[in-house]
This record gives structure tokens, C-alpha cells and sequence, in this order.
């Protein structure tokens, strides 16, 4: 009698996938790398919370399909004073897999060791705004209450994870030292409670990560069924893409992501031979990350930082990156170029409409003749006026042979019109040191870096690289968490444009903010963009629940939901 | 023999003292630590970021730092992984176990195959097989391994394809499901190329062998080829038809699991076999060779000695005693793991983890590894030494 009370006031999120599917069968999908750990207050890389995702639930997330906030375990919300505070409901009945209902205590909780600076959860930023805490506060058993310093627009996607506070709260009370070491590799599955669409069944290490369907969850498909469809959900650990690709190629893997034309080939000559039962969607969108160069605003050399503030010099470089030529070499053929620097699949902000510095070196010669540098010396480099030749060092990090590619042909074009670029790749954590530390007196030592940054569907959440203040303001960096010394009027613009985006509610507004952020940045160029690397899904035709070719996007992937991807045989 | 036992295990203390002090400095001469990369992340500010590396102790002198780890190491704790929480020893301790099986298979292998070999090579040297083997040797120490590994693996999807059985894995340790009917099957296939090759290997001896005396390690080696396929093919049947044909690798009989981990384990032994079987055969080869032109070889045969007692017990005896000494560095070698290998064929072994420790310069997951092969490899220093002593009467320590 109770268990039937219970069903009736559940109130599943309803997942609509792209068509009803039914029950049963395995995903088999392959990581690079082992999971870290299975506790959210510790876990920082994506290998462990895109495992973490399936197994414990979060309030909001976005919509596949329109990329706007939908609730998960939040029911609905409601924005009062002025977006000042948001009310989530919870949906009632919801339970964990160990049976205890799901409630606003358990987010409060969760809220609140995310928030402790002690724990140092990767997902703290989200609940301090401009230096103040966001308070979280339980309304009633299935409310909860968050006040906001001032209006924040990612507010409504709260991607932090909610843990079963009957298990952690003892460990929480018992020290940070305890709670960091709950939920590690070694606890043993049975004892993981989810309350996500599955839940842990085993781990093998180095090998296999096994999830098999929480019979709890809190979803259903548009018939009413429960899902997820699927009965078990396996990660391979294969630390090797090309062992990858042979997983694929096998039929042991059901999806893959092609890194490159090659790969997209062997995929291809396969499928034609009959030998594997799969599509490929070669080119399809691009990846959320970014390859850009960056110039030292703060150099050692007066000369030099004089030399990188001038946005004609910037321009110049610009009109020398040959995109074209980048794709073909670098990304083999597959890929797009980027100007601005919202990524490409972020249709919700992305524009197409800035000013485009395209290829051509005439035209990178006659700004750099606007800035002094008209006559070559004897080695054919150009100088100016006093003899000063104009070159700068160039670094990126070492192993990465997109990055490599793409400075070697920028470096070559360079060359060409008398530049000289001094080449060199160079370890990753030395690459961040200079780019990252400045001296005491503001300046770094470094002249130009390329490197990337992972993109995120928020472009509020790039606000340090983008604020005066920020720790990531590369190009023109303060000391000790303060404002550079000198700020070109662009930076103060941009600056104030981040800060609106980031607190204005209306999303029309925010489009209009984040174009206008988008075309100061690629007229002036601080960072200077690349090229995006093509995203190349494919997956066996086993799996139902996917999307068609035309709804395919990098941020989401090939299905819209994990829960209503089923196997066909 | 005691006093010196004793003092070399004396003389291990300052030694290991100055290895792990040097491997600790260097790996702090390195750029950055395992919080670094995290600076470049834009949701990430300046404080938390502090806040991580003073919870880590990274913040801390290197002295500090170094006799902090110290004084775990004395109580036999190996440190806390930085990025996995928990002790290091949880970390390392199962790769060690896998990169095992494959470093005693492919040992085994290498001996197996390597002595015989030589022995047959330096015997009978310039004929064909003679120079088969030499070509074969240059060739499988000029191939990479991890190259050779990658070829292995699309041979593996190749040959798959071809017969339309799954005859060799693609990567990893076990399977996810056993099928334990098509473990049958594939051990039936499997059961007569064996026993060919076993009648190929032995056969091969016993037609070069003039004297008889070289095929009787051709006929052992086939014998033991042939008892372990036909395990494989016996042990299915010893259980009885109560199994259901799939099972979870984890539910699975002992049989089935262990015959899995060798069936993933054949291609990647293979491949890690290779460049070391190439050269222990010519070392084999020279060794024998040098040893048969000696005076006393010359006297025994004068002397009428079949030439049976003159190869096997006064030539190998000495020949192989350069390989008894080489035992030390095994030890280490287990620990080691098979290299690269491991990575591309998704072997969850020693040098994925360490790769990946080494990336994200978690300190104490790599000194971990470096102390345990160090101790390794001073105790196994220790150990050949005193088989050398046993076995070449010409060394003495007491």
C-alpha cells in the first residue's frame, strides 16, 4: 500500500528522445583514462564526473534540443526579485538507489560542501559570485531557496552534483581529510549510492567501469515507461586512440569519435566493405576547444610590449594565419576556422558577423610599414627605422601536433614577409608558468604562445580570461589577482561587457551582449583565433535513440539523452 | 659467504637513500606540479587554487616535503596519490600483478625459445636455419614495439575478419562477458595449430640433428607446446555442462578467467617477446660459439666424450652463465612492465599508470614505482651475485 502511495505522488522528469525505445541491452563506450575517483567534492577531470554524471543527479541542465535550461531533478523554478532570488521544486518521490527519498536536505547539504572553501569542490565557483557566497536555503522537504548577491544568469544551470547526505554527512562531520577520501577508487561499488539514471556495478582497473540501470530513477519516456532504456552501460579504458579506433573497428565499441581524416577513412573503408554495421558523420560540427595565439602585452622588453599593444601589429599577424592551409596540414582537411571567441557550436551566442582579418600577406606588410618596419637588412628580415629587426619567439606545448602544425605554418608565412618567428614547442607546465606568473614588476617573459582553452556552452563561465582582474587576462596580465597597470580602452569594454552578460537575465539581452563581445574581440584581437578541429562521431547502427545527422552537435553529442538511448538488437 | 651477505644488505641503506633523494629532485626539477594544469582552466580563480596545493602540501619546501614521504616510506606507506586519494599502493599494487603476467609469459617465452636456439645456431652456424634465425633476430630487434604492437592489433582485426571468429583479442586484459562455448571453440581451433607447431619446432631439431643430441630440446619444447593447448582444450570439458555459455568475466570459473588473461595476454607476449628473444639468441649464439673454440671442449672431445655430454654438460654449463647473471636485472624488469606495449594494447600495466602519473606529476604514485623498483633491483643485484657464486666456480666470496 505504501509503495503505491509512493508512485503516485513520483513526479518523473519526462525524457523525450527521438523515438520510443524499449528496454534491455548494453552501451559499450571507451575512455582514455581511468576515473579518478567517484566522489563529486573531489573529482576535477572529466574521466571521472562524465561517470559521476550517471550516477548522481543535478537540478537543472540544459535542453538538447534548444540549449536553454530544462530541470532534471528540479521540477520547475521561479525567478522573484528581480532574478535576485530562484525558488527550484524538487520532484517529490524521487529516491536514491538504496531506497531513502531524495530531498531538499540532500541539496542544502550538497550546496553547502560545495561551498566550503576547505573542501575545495571543482564546482565552488558556482556558488560565490564576484567575491560574495550565494545563499542556499530549504523552504520546505521538496523546496529550496537560492538568494543571489545580484542577478546571475547561469544561475538556473546548476550542473554541481547532489550526494545522498545520509552518507556523507557523518564523513563531512568527521573532517575534510574524511570526506576527501569517501567515494574513492577502492570503495566497493554495492556501497555507491546513486540517483542517476544507473548505478555502479563494478570497476575493474584499468580495464572497465560497469553501470547497470537504477531502478529508482526518476524518469520516464513520453509512453510513461521508466527509463533509462538500457540495462547496462560499460566504459572501456583504452589509454590509446588508435587501440580506440580498432575497439570501434571490431564492433566492441559502440561509438567513436574520428581525430582525424585517416581515422575518418579506415571507419569509412570498413563500413563500404560491409564489414561493420555503423555510420560516420565526418565533419559534422566542430570541437568546443580553441587554438589561438596570444602576444605578452607585460614583456620584459619595452620595445616589444609597445610592439603587441598595437593592435595594427595584431591585425598583421592576423592577416599572416593562413586557415586554409591549417586545416589541410593540421587537421587534415576536417575542421573550420575560427574568429571570435565563442565557440563555433554555441549556436545559442555564437555569430559569424565580426570583422574577419583574412589571409593576405600584402596586406600584413603594409600595417607592419604603417607601424615603421618598411626596408629589410642584409638577412631579409624587416626592421625599422633605428635597425631594430622585428621577431619574437613563439611557443607552444610540446606533443601537441595540431598546435605544432599550426605554428609551424604561421612561423613560415611569417618568414615570408621578413618576420622572424622563432619557433620552439615546450613543456605544458612551463608553457603555463610563463603565460601564468608574472614578475614582481608586471612583466613575463615570454613574446607569443599558442595554445587552447576547452570551450563551455556558458561564456559567462570564461569570465577570468576575459575581466581585467581575471587569472587568465593572458595577453595583458595583473599581478597578485589586481588589474594590469595599463589597459587599452577595449580591454575596460570587454571587461564591462562580461559583467553584464554575466547578470543579465533576459536571454534576447544576452545574445546581443555576447555578439557585441564577440566583435570587440575579433576586431581588436587580443587573442588571436586559429582553427577549430572537426568533431567526426560514429556509432554502430545498433543503437536507437540517437540523433539524425542534422541534430548532431559537439556540445550534446550523437544522442540527446543517455536515458532513452537503446539497443536495437 | 654471511659477512658478505651482510654487508652488501648494509651497503643497500645509503644507496637507497641517495636513489630515491635524486629521483625526488628530479622529478621536482620539472615544471609545475599536479596542480599547474589547472591554472589554465577558466572557471577555476586564484584561490582555490592556492587553497589545493596548500591542502596537497605542495606548497611546502622540497626538504619538508621529501622527509615527510621519508617517514611514510620507513613505516612502509607509500604516500597518498594526489589525484586518486587513496594510498599509492592501491594505485600501483594491481598494475604491478598485471605487467607480471606478461614480463614471467614473456620471459618464460624468451628463454624457451632463445637458449635452444643459440645452442642450435652456434652448432651448426652458417647453414639456413642458421642464417633464418639471424634475419629473424635483426629483424624483431629493429621493429619498435610499440609499433609492432599497433600492427598486431589490426593483424588481430584482419585475421578476425578473415575467418569471421573472434581468434585473437583487440586489446585489454579479460573480456566484460566470457562465452564459454566459444571458448571451447576457439581452443578447438586453436588445438591443431598447436600440435602442428609443436611437430614443426620439434621436428625441425630432430632432422638437423645429426647426432640426435640437438632434438632433445626441439621434442621437450613441442611436448610442452602441445600439454598446454591441449589443457586449453581439456579443462572446458572437466567442468561439466551445468555453465551457461555467457557469463560475467567476475562469476566465471577459474579456468575461464585464467584462460582469458592468457588469450588477451598471447599477442601482447608476442610483441614484448620479440626484440628480447632477438637478442638473447645472438648472445646465446656468440656465447656458445666462444665456449665450444675453448681448449677444454677440444680436450673432452679427444678424450671420446659423445658429443652429447660435451655440448650439454660441459658447454651450455658455461655458456649460460652470463644469463644466470642477468636474473638480477629481472626483478626490476618485472616491475618495470612491458613498455609501451602496454599502452597501445590497452594493457592495464605499470606503464600506462605511470605515464599517466608522470602527465599529471602525481609525485608519489611515481616514487612509489621508483622505490619499489629500486629496492627490486638492488636485491636482485644481490641475488645474481650470489648465483654467480654458485654456479661459476671461478668466483669466490667468502
Amino acid at each position: 500500500m505504501l509503495a503505491l502511495v509512493g508512485a503516485a505522488l513520483a513526479q518523473p522528469k519526462v525524457f523525450r528522445g527521438t523515438e520510443i525505445g524499449r528496454p534491455g541491452g548494453a552501451y559499450r563506450v571507451t575512455a582514455i583514462s581511468d576515473p579518478r575517483t567517484w566522489n563529486p567534492f573531489v573529482a576535477r577531470e572529466t574521466s571521472s564526473t562524465d561517470i559521476i554524471a550517471l550516477f548522481l543527479p543535478y537540478l537543472t541542465a540544459y535542453d538538447p534540443y534548444t540549449q536553454a535550461p530544462e530541470g532534471r531533478l528540479a521540477r520547475s523554478w521561479e525567478v522573484r526579485n528581480n532574478g535576485l532570488t530562484v525558488i527550484f521544486r524538487l520532484r517529490e518521490g524521487a529516491r536514491w538507489s538504496d531506497g531513502q527519498p531524495i530531498t531538499a536536505d540532500d541539496v542544502i547539504f550538497s550546496a553547502t560542501v560545495h561551498a566550503d572553501p576547505q573542501v575545495n569542490s571543482n564546482s565552488r565557483s558556482s556558488f560565490i559570485l564576484d567575491g560574495q557566497p550565494i545563499r542556499w536555503t530549504k523552504v520546505d522537504q521538496y523546496t529550496v531557496r537560492a538568494d543571489f548577491p545580484k542577478p546571475y544568469a547561469p544561475a538556473l544551470i546548476q550542473g554541481w552534483y547532489i550526494v545522498p547526505r545520509h552518507i556523507f554527512e557523518p564523513a563531512y562531520r568527521a573532517g575534510v581529510q574524511r570526506l576527501q577520501t569517501l567515494w574513492n577508487l577502492d570503495t566497493p561499488p554495492a556501497q555507491i549510492v546513486s540517483g542517476g539514471p544507473f548505478r555502479l556495478e563494478s570497476y575493474v582497473k584499468g580495464e572497465r567501469v560497469v553501470l547497470v540501470r537504477n531502478p529508482n530513477y526518476w524518469g520516464v519516456d513520453e509512453r510513461n515507461n521508466p527509463v533509462a532504456y538500457l540495462e547496462r552501460y560499460t566504459v572501456q579504458i583504452v589509454p590509446d586512440l588508435n587501440a580506440q579506433l580498432a575497439r570501434f573497428l571490431a564492433g566492441d565499441a559502440d561509438t567513436f569519435a574520428a581525430a582525424n581524416a585517416d581515422q575518418v577513412a579506415q571507419v569509412l573503408e570498413r563500413i563500404r566493405a560491409g564489414r561493420l554495421r555503423a555510420e560516420i558523420f565526418p565533419n559534422v560540427d566542430v570541437t568546443l576547444g580553441t587554438n589561438f595565439i596570444v602576444f605578452n602585452w607585460n614583456n620584459k622588453d619595452p620595445f616589444k610590449a609597445n610592439l603587441f599593444r598595437q593592435v595594427k601589429f595584431r591585425r598583421a599577424m592576423a592577416h599572416l594565419m593562413d586557415k586554409k592551409s591549417m586545416i589541410e596540414v593540421a587537421l587534415g582537411g576536417l575542421g573550420q576556422p575560427q574568429w571570435s571567441p565563442i565557440s563555433i557550436p554555441n549556436k545559442a551566442f555564437f555569430t559569424d558577423d565580426v570583422p574577419k582579418y583574412e589571409f593576405n600577406p600584402q596586406r600584413a606588410q603594409q600595417l607592419l610599414a604603417e607601424l615603421g618596419f618598411r626596408t629589410r637588412n642584409r638577412d631579409g628580415w624587416l626592421v625599422n627605422s633605428e635597425g631594430r629587426v622585428l621577431e619574437f619567439n613563439l611557443f607552444t606545448n610540446q606533443g601537441n601536433t595540431v598546435r605544432e602544425r599550426i605554428a609551424q605554418i604561421f612561423r613560415d608565412e611569417a618568414r615570408k614577409i621578413g618576420v622572424k618567428v622563432e619557433y620552439r614547442p615546450i613543456d605544458f607546465n612551463e608553457l603555463v608558468r610563463q603565460l601564468t606568473s608574472p614578475a614582481a614588476d608586471g612583466t613575463r617573459e615570454f613574446d607569443a604562445i599558442l595554445i587552447g582553452l576547452t570551450g563551455g556552452i556558458e561564456p559567462a563561465f570564461s569570465r577570468n580570461v576575459w575581466e581585467l582582474d581575471g587569472s587568465l587576462h593572458m595577453w595583458n596580465l595583473g599581478v597578485g589577482g589586481k588589474r594590469p597597470a595599463n589597459v587599452e580602452p577595449f580591454e575596460v569594454l570587454i571587461d564591462n561587457l562580461m559583467r553584464r552578460g554575466a547578470t543579465t537575465l533576459d536571454q534576447a539581452q544576452r545574445r546581443q551582449i555576447y555578439v557585441q563581445f564577440q566583435r570587440v574581440v575579433a576586431e581588436n584581437l587580443p587573442i588571436i583565433y586559429t582553427v577549430a578541429p572537426a568533431y567526426n562521431p560514429a556509432r554502430l547502427t545498433r543503437l536507437g535513440g540517437m540523433f539524425p545527422r542534422e541534430q548532431i552537435n559537439s556540445i550534446v553529442g550523437q544522442a540527446p539523452y543517455i536515458e532513452t538511448v537503446f539497443a536495437k538488437e | 659467504m654471511f659477512d658478505y651477505v651482510l654487508r652488501r644488505l648494509l651497503q643497500l641503506v645509503p644507496t637507497f637513500f641517495g636513489a630515491t633523494l635524486l629521483a625526488f629532485l628530479v622529478i621536482q626539477l620539472a615544471p609545475g606540479d599536479f596542480v599547474t594544469r589547472l591554472e589554465l582552466d577558466p572557471t577555476q580563480d586564484r584561490e582555490s587554487i592556492a587553497r589545493l596545493r596548500q591542502q596537497l602540501g605542495l606548497d611546502q619546501p622540497l626538504p619538508v616535503q621529501y622527509a615527510k614521504w621519508l617517514s611514510g616510506i620507513l613505516q612502509g606507506y607509500l604516500g597518498l596519490s594526489l589525484s586518486y586519494k587513496t594510498d599509492v599502493w592501491n594505485v600501483i599494487g594491481p598494475r604491478i600483478l598485471n605487467s607480471m603476467v606478461l614480463v614471467v609469459l614473456a620471459t618464460l617465452m624468451i628463454y624457451l625459445i632463445a637458449i635452444p636456439i643459440g645452442v642450435y645456431s652456434a652448432i651448426y652456424k652458417y647453414t639456413w636455419p642458421d642464417r633464418i634465425f639471424t634475419v629473424l633476430a635483426f629483424l624483431g630487434l629493429a621493429i619498435p614495439n610499440f609499433f609492432f604492437g599497433l600492427i598486431m592489433l589490426f593483424l588481430a582485426v584482419w585475421l578476425n575478419d578473415l575467418t569471421d571468429m573472434r581468434l585473437l583479442p583487440i586489446g585489454g586484459m579479460t573480456n566484460e562477458f566470457l562465452h564459454l562455448g566459444n571458448m571451447t571453440r576457439a581452443a578447438q581451433v586453436l588445438f591443431p595449430f598447436a600440435l602442428l607447431g609443436a611437430l614443426v619446432y620439434g621436428g625441425l631439431f630432430w632432422w638437423r640433428a645429426r647426432r640426435r643430441q640437438a632434438a632433445t630440446f626441439g621434442i621437450w619444447l613441442g611436448l610442452v607446446l602441445f600439454g598446454m593447448s591441449a589443457l586449453l582444450l581439456l579443462a572446458p570439458l572437466l567442468q561439466g555442462p551445468s555453465l551457461p555459455e555467457r557469463l560475467p568475466y567476475t562469476e566465471s570459473p577459474l579456468w575461464a578467467r585464467v584462460t582469458n588473461v592468457l588469450w588477451h595476454a598471447f599477442p601482447v607476449v608476442i610483441v614484448v617477446g620479440t626484440s628480447g628473444l632477438a637478442g638473447l639468441m645472438r648472445v646465446m649464439r656468440g656465447q656458445m660459439l666462444d665456449v665450444l673454440s675453448q681448449d677444454y671442449i677440444r680436450t673432452a672431445r679427444a678424450k671420446g666424450l659423445s658429443e652429447r655430454v660435451v655440448i650439454y654438460k660441459h658447454a651450455l654449463r658455461n655458456a649460460v652463465i652470463p644469463f644466470i647473471a642477468g636474473i638480477g636485472g629481472l626483478l626490476p624488469g618485472l616491475i618495470g612492465g612491458a613498455g609501451l606495449v602496454e599502452v597501445v594494447m590497452a594493457w592495464p600495466g605499470i606503464t600506462p599508470a605511470l605515464l599517466e602519473a608522470i602527465s599529471a606529476i602525481d609525485v608519489y604514485v611515481i616514487m612509489g614505482l621508483i622505490t619499489i623498483t629500486t629496492v627490486l633491483l638492488m636485491i636482485g643485484n644481490l641475488l645474481s651475485d650470489l648465483l654467480l657464486a654458485w654456479v661459476d666456480p671461478r668466483i669466490r666470496y667468502s
